[in-house]
């Protein structure tokens, strides 16, 4: 699909299953939708919701736009939401849940400070108002394989106890980013980002916020989620206990047991 | 854990014990071709350099003189390493990028464009290692 975003046109590609509430999956940094495999095929979820994952631009089967050989990638707090908000107006998602991890559990809370009115709710899974630290030139240095380097630096992020073969496999994801992608993601997440004040504006008797963060994640401990949830009155808090960062692909068995509730009381939202 | 964390410290019989274990793994025997350094670990003041050729573990040095190179090494103390070889890690110790953003004490010194250059076969041969228990 093409769409416009900042005033060019970008292709971006998406998959989706079941029919119901919109649902729009968000992954996180420099890797790409496969994070929502296991989502997109669980009936317990396809037969409430209509769940879209989508590539950013630059990401997995999207492509970068025109040009994109002429600037340095680096992710903006701004162009985040305007790539969300022009996806989402493409499909014409009439009163979405817009679920995001890590960055994209970041920038969810954006998208509800900013659009509170027209969402039934927002997941942030790893979600954290303001993550400084994850930046280093490393990860994008013409001395090192970056997509090894990447994929080493994030697989820590995974719990001890999730299955090997799914922790690998967000590795796998994670060593495919194209050359500069998830430093200039890591840029938006750690540099650019600090919704600590926005987050207060979110009104939860109109969207709803569920936040659910592992207890092994050391990127967004459950200590940041804490503070945004203190931030934002009536919002739904759950550490899930042996988790990692990515909980959809690391220990899916064990993160649909923490996310089916918060996805049915939403569906249950006028 | 089979050993206090104040009387925590590295000892010749327990890595010779982790090079047996490192110089079986397959996967580093799928990817270690490249990796060829020599690093330091540094627990309190014991000091203990390792060397490895394309992916196997051939020398450990015990305070090792000053002529005895390496690129890179792990320092923290005893308190710390236990945590990181515990059994069953904690949050924040589970894995050796998770103490470099949020342990203090736990420090990558000299050169760390070689240890990040040799990331992918670090970070397993130091997983490796923790798998293997103080005895």
């Amino acid at each position: 699909m093409s769409i416009e975003i900042e005033g060019s046109s970008h292709r971006v590609f998406f998959e989706e299953a079941g029919s119901g509430v919109p649902l729009l999956c968000l992954h996180t940094a420099g890797a790409d939708s496969r994070q929502y495999r296991h989502l997109l095929n669980d009936p317990a979820i396809t037969n409430l919701y209509r769940v879209i994952a989508f590539d950013m631009p630059y990401h997995g089967r999207s492509n970068p736009p025109d040009g994109w050989w002429l600037r340095k990638y680096r992710l903006t707090t701004a162009c985040y939401v305007s790539t969300i908000r022009a996806f989402w107006q493409a499909l014409d998602l009439v009163r979405p849940v817009v679920m995001g991890c890590s960055m994209g559990g970041a920038i969810v809370l954006k998208i509800a400070a900013d659009y509170q009115s027209e969402l039934r709710g927002v997941i942030g899974l790893e979600s954290s108002a303001y993550a400084p630290g994850r930046y280093n030139e490393y990860l994008h240095h013409p001395a090192i394989h970056g997509g090894e380097l990447v994929a080493s630096y994030t697989y820590g992020l995974c719990a001890p106890t999730s299955p090997e073969a799914s922790a690998r496999e967000n590795w796998w994801y994670y060593s495919q980013s194209g050359p500069g992608v998830y430093a200039g993601d890591v840029h938006y997440y750690s540099i650019d980002w600090d919704g600590r004040d926005e987050v207060k504006r979110i009104d939860t008797s109109r969207c709803k916020v569920s936040l659910l963060t592992g207890s092994y994640d050391y990127s967004c401990t459950p200590d940041m989620t804490r503070e945004v949830a203190k931030s934002i009155p009536g919002s739904k808090l759950v550490i899930m206990e042996g988790m990692g960062h990515f909980p959809m692909i690391e220990n899916y068995p064990v993160f649909r047991k923490f996310l089916l509730p918060e996805l049915e009381a939403m569906a249950r939202m006028p | 854990m089979s050993q206090e964390t104040s009387t925590f410290a590295f000892t010749v019989p327990w890595l010779n014990r982790m090079q047996q274990r490192i110089n079986a793994d397959p996967e580093m025997e799928a990817i270690g071709d490249w990796f060829t350094t020599a690093f330091s670990l540094t627990c309190g003041e014991g000091r203990y350099i390792l060397r490895f050729e394309r992916g196997k573990l051939v020398e450990i040095t015990q305070s090792p003189r000053l002529d005895v190179r390496c690129a890179f090494g792990f320092r923290a103390s005893p308190e710390i390493w236990a945590k990181f070889f515990a059994k069953e890690p904690e949050p924040l110790y589970h894995d050796f990028f998770a103490m470099l953003m949020r342990v203090p004490g736990f420090v990558l010194e000299g050169d760390t464009l070689v240890a990040m250059q040799n990331a992918r076969a670090l970070h397993r041969a130091m997983n490796v290692m923790r798998t293997v228990q103080p005895s």
